[in-house]
């Protein structure tokens, strides 16, 4: 590289490479700095955009809860759904989600692919019991008027999602929630930031961050030290041991989620599916992905068979038809959770020139877009265009008793 | 989950050694293998319903294993048996898991083996992908265990001493073979010569095999490379040119021939699947078929408890995997408290002895049999090069153009690898041209990871509850 970059941004997932990209089109110069560890989140994702879905809890958070409810059955049994994350969420992940005709669009002009969004007949969530029912009714309510949960008849879901088995209770539609390739999103953004000017580096371990008094002076990198005006962290799960290399608590850690794959079928879902057991979505290319486990178990990234007969055994529930089809891979990834589930972005009292862009959770894909924006600009100073106050690591600093 | 302390996954040479020598140690060994009888592909037996192959007598590979087979009847009474019974899974630190038409289960293994053997490696070239072009090791299995002929005419093509077995075999079967095709030059067997002399008796069985092709008048053309097979719907013609020293064919050169059959192989690549889901710590080895994992001098994996035996450890051949097998076995009876130190030493000197000779012999065979960069030339650009996916080469090589020569960037890029098959049949293949092309060793390119399951098993089998129908030490008749 001729001069040194203004911008440092580190890790490759799809918040890295959305950050660099909305630099990029800013004319910030910017390097891109990604080591492809394993359990990294962008490549272990369903891709499934379900921007209301997950904060109103009737996406992915609802197999956990499930979980946990069945695990404690001393516990509260009369939630049956998981508590909804706050509205400044559920709004930053729908305009985020908004994004996404136009992104793919553009990225397919930018970059030369496509990453496979795909609007289908929505987010479509099973209700299996009254109870179930009970909880959409008060979700349903719950929403302004704008957002819309469409509560189906039993008849209504058959007609929809042929495929699903007969005696359920009934569903609830999320129209506009569909999905992407969580993969083919990243590499978009990356070559697009590219074709913009970014540069980018691959295989390089960044072992710390380097700060001058109150400032952050460049990052250590491949063994070189590499100078820069401000460093943006999307390190994923990993995250938080970058930041405590430059004196910061970083509350993110990873949890990790199981997948199952099937074998290519022709056309057989016409939804996104969300179970209490699993949800099941069929990609661009014809296989069934199911998932998906909830777990904290460190940075250990192996699937297990007890959760891979669990997801098999939600979706062939679910989906009768899938029982004779073939398994073709299982995997884990490690999402990057907060203590509050929500991503923490953006500046941090007492250290200039230093961003997050981390804690996606299971938003990450969805928010990707929106984040990249909020957090470029946050990085050259302009106004956000959406408020991002809720999201900033100082929250939790607050909270710890003095 | 079912406990044992000593689980084997391969009933082949290397595996059959490792039970006969822990059981022989005291130990009850369970012995799991995907096909319905053990032998592994060398020394599998025809199912009893088929007469014994008739013709001359045995060849000193079929009196080996028929010796082998009989020591293992023989200790039977120790030994578990589940034949038709794929291992889908490892689970750290050595949990594995199994599946058969009567279930699935996990076995939790104190100590394990892993003795899954080698595939065959056939790079992509033009036709590779018709009907009637098949391994060598796949018209093996059809003739030998199977009886069933795999066509009338048939070229033989490749490297190493497989294709003269193969050829020999499919000659007996009735086949016209009407050429061995090796890329190995003539040259370079003699300047190897004086290694292979390390081991009087191996070299005289593979003399043995030429001087029967000799007679049979089965051409043997060294230095020739087959480019491509042609047919429309199935082979009709294959096409041979001489090739150089790099196995680059000269295709000014070139003639073809009527056949309806071509066996096509270019020496074998480990199965290392399941080593790699444990975790052991992997080397890339040219001489051993690519990766392999790393191993003491006991065969121990980096994962303690965890060892590796035979071909699917670096291929290696039948001999050592025998030996490997036995070492292995030996050693993970030591660890069960079955062989104390004097004896396990005893006991273990000489096959390590043996198997230092044995891999003298071998490296002189290596050297010969290394796959050359000539052979990345075939494919061209329409050849089907994944076909799983059914990607051409074209479309790997824009992948590639586009910065995808980190594996994972090619694979999302065009879902190279991404199919049933995980990248076995293409990944070998494709590691070469991205090394080629970015200037790097295979060994930087890395290793395709690998994901569970490993056999074809269906969601319906999964979602049961784990345990077989018919108890877990459930046994299939030898």
């Amino acid at each position: 590289m001729s001069r040194a970059p203004e911008v440092i941004v580190v890790g490759g997932g799809v918040i890295g490479c959305a950050v660099t990209y909305e630099l990029a089109r800013r004319s910030v110069p910017v390097l891109l700095l990604d080591q492809s560890l394993p359990g990294r989140a962008t490549s272990a994702s369903a891709g499934g955009l379900w921007p209301l879905g997950e904060a109103v809890g009737l996406g992915c958070g609802v197999i956990y809860h499930a979980a946990r409810t069945a695990a404690d059955p001393a516990g509260n049994g009369k939630t049956h759904g998981p508590a909804p994350l706050p509205d400044a969420f559920r709004d930053f992940l729908v305009r985020s989600n908004a994004l996404f005709p136009d992104l793919a669009a553009e990225l397919r002009e930018l970059a030369g692919l496509d990453v496979e969004f795909a609007p289908g007949a929505g987010l479509l969530f099973v209700i299996e019991s009254e109870a179930e029912r009970a909880f959409v009714e008060d979700v349903a309510r719950s929403l302004p008027p704008a957002l819309r949960l469409e509560v189906l008849t039993a008849e209504a879901v058959a007609r929809l999602e042929p495929a699903l088995r007969r005696d359920v209770a009934g569903g609830a539609l999320l129209l506009g929630e569909y999905q992407v390739n969580p993969m083919l999103l990243a590499e978009g953004f990356k070559r697009a930031a590219i074709r913009l000017g970014a540069s980018f580096r691959p295989n390089v371990r960044v072992t710390g961050l380097r700060r001058q008094g109150n400032r952050i002076a460049g990052v250590e990198a491949g063994g070189e030290f590499l100078p820069c005006g401000a460093v943006v962290n999307a390190a994923g799960s990993w995250a938080g041991r970058l930041a405590a290399t430059a004196g910061l608590e970083l509350p993110v850690f990873p949890v990790r989620g199981q997948i199952v794959l099937t074998e290519t079928l022709p056309p057989t879902l016409k939804a996104c599916l969300s179970t209490s057991a699993c949800y099941l979505l069929q990609k661009a290319h014809g296989e069934v992905l199911i998932g998906s486990t909830t777990e904290h178990s460190g940075f250990d990234v192996s699937v297990t068979p007890e959760a891979i007969r669990s997801l098999c055994l939600g979706a062939v529930r679910a989906v009768p038809r899938l029982r004779e089809v073939r398994v073709k891979r299982a995997w884990a990834g490690l999402r990057p959770g907060t203590p509050d589930e929500l991503p923490i972005l953006g500046p941090v009292a007492g250290l200039d020139g230093y961003f997050n862009a981390t804690g996606g959770f299971r938003t990450g894909i969805v928010a990707a877009p929106l984040t990249g924006r909020v957090v470029a600009q946050w990085v050259r100073g302009e106004s956000l265009c959406y408020p991002g106050e809720a999201f900033l690591m100082d929250r939790f600093r607050a909270s710890v008793p003095v | 989950m079912i406990r044992r302390r000593l689980v084997i996954v391969g009933a082949g040479p290397a595996g059959l050694s490792a039970a006969i020598a822990a059981a022989e140690a005291g130990l009850d060994p369970m012995v799991i293998d995907e096909n319905p009888r053990i032998g592994g592909q060398i020394y599998r037996q025809p199912p009893p319903a088929l007469p014994p192959e008739g013709g001359p007598p045995l060849s000193s590979a079929a009196r080996r294993g028929v010796d082998l087979l009989h020591r293992f009847h023989q200790l039977r009474a120790r030994i578990t048996v589940l034949t038709e019974t794929g291992a889908w899974g490892l689970f750290p630190p050595r949990r594995l898991a199994v599946h058969a038409t009567r279930g699935w289960d996990t076995i939790e293994a104190e100590q394990l083996i892993l003795a899954p053997g080698a595939y065959e490696y056939v790079p992509p070239f033009p036709g590779w992908t018709l009907p009637g072009v098949m391994t060598p090791g796949a018209a093996q299995l059809m003739a030998k265990t199977m009886h069933v002929r795999p066509g009338q005419r048939v070229v033989v093509a490749g490297t190493g001493p497989f294709l003269l077995v193969v050829a020999e075999q499919l000659h007996r079967a009735g086949l016209a073979v009407l050429a061995v095709v090796e890329t190995v030059r003539a040259v370079e067997a003699v300047a190897a010569l004086p290694r292979l002399l390390g081991h009087l008796g191996l070299l005289g069985e593979g003399l043995g095999y030429l001087y029967r092709l000799r007679r049979a008048k089965i051409p043997i053309l060294r230095g020739q490379v087959v480019t491509e097979a042609r047919g429309d719907g199935e082979v009709r013609e294959v096409v041979i040119a001489p090739c150089d020293r790099d196995w680059r064919p000269d295709s000014s050169r070139r003639r073809t021939v009527m056949a309806d059959t071509l066996c096509v192989g270019y020496g074998f690549v480990p199965r290392t699947q399941l080593a790699q889901l444990a975790g052991c710590r992997m080397r890339f080895a040219d001489e051993l078929g690519g990766w392999v994992p790393e191993v003491d001098e006991d065969l121990e994996t980096s994962v303690p408890g965890l060892r590796v035996a035979g071909d699917g450890g670096g291929v290696a051949g039948a001999l050592v995997a025998q030996e490997e097998g036995t070492l292995a076995g030996l050693a993970a009876a030591h660890h069960l408290g079955r062989l104390d130190a004097a004896a396990f030493a005893r006991a273990r000197k000489p096959v390590l002895r043996r198997l230092r000779r044995l891999r003298r012999f071998r490296a002189g065979l290596d050297a010969l049999s290394r796959v050359r960069g000539g052979l990345s030339a075939l494919a061209t650009a329409e050849t089907i090069v994944c076909r799983c996916e059914e990607l051409t080469r074209a479309e790997v090589e824009t992948g590639l153009t586009f910065g995808g020569t980190d594996i994972r960037t090619l694979k999302v890029m065009t879902r190279l690898g991404m199919g049933p098959c995980q990248g076995c049949m293409c990944w070998p293949a494709a590691a070469r041209w991205i090394a080629a092309r970015t200037g790097r060793s295979s060994a930087e390119v890395g290793p395709l990871s690998v994901r569970p399951p490993l056999t074809p098993v269906s969601l319906g089998d999964l979602a049961r509850e784990p345990g077989f129908a018919d108890g877990p030490a459930a046994e299939v008749a030898p």
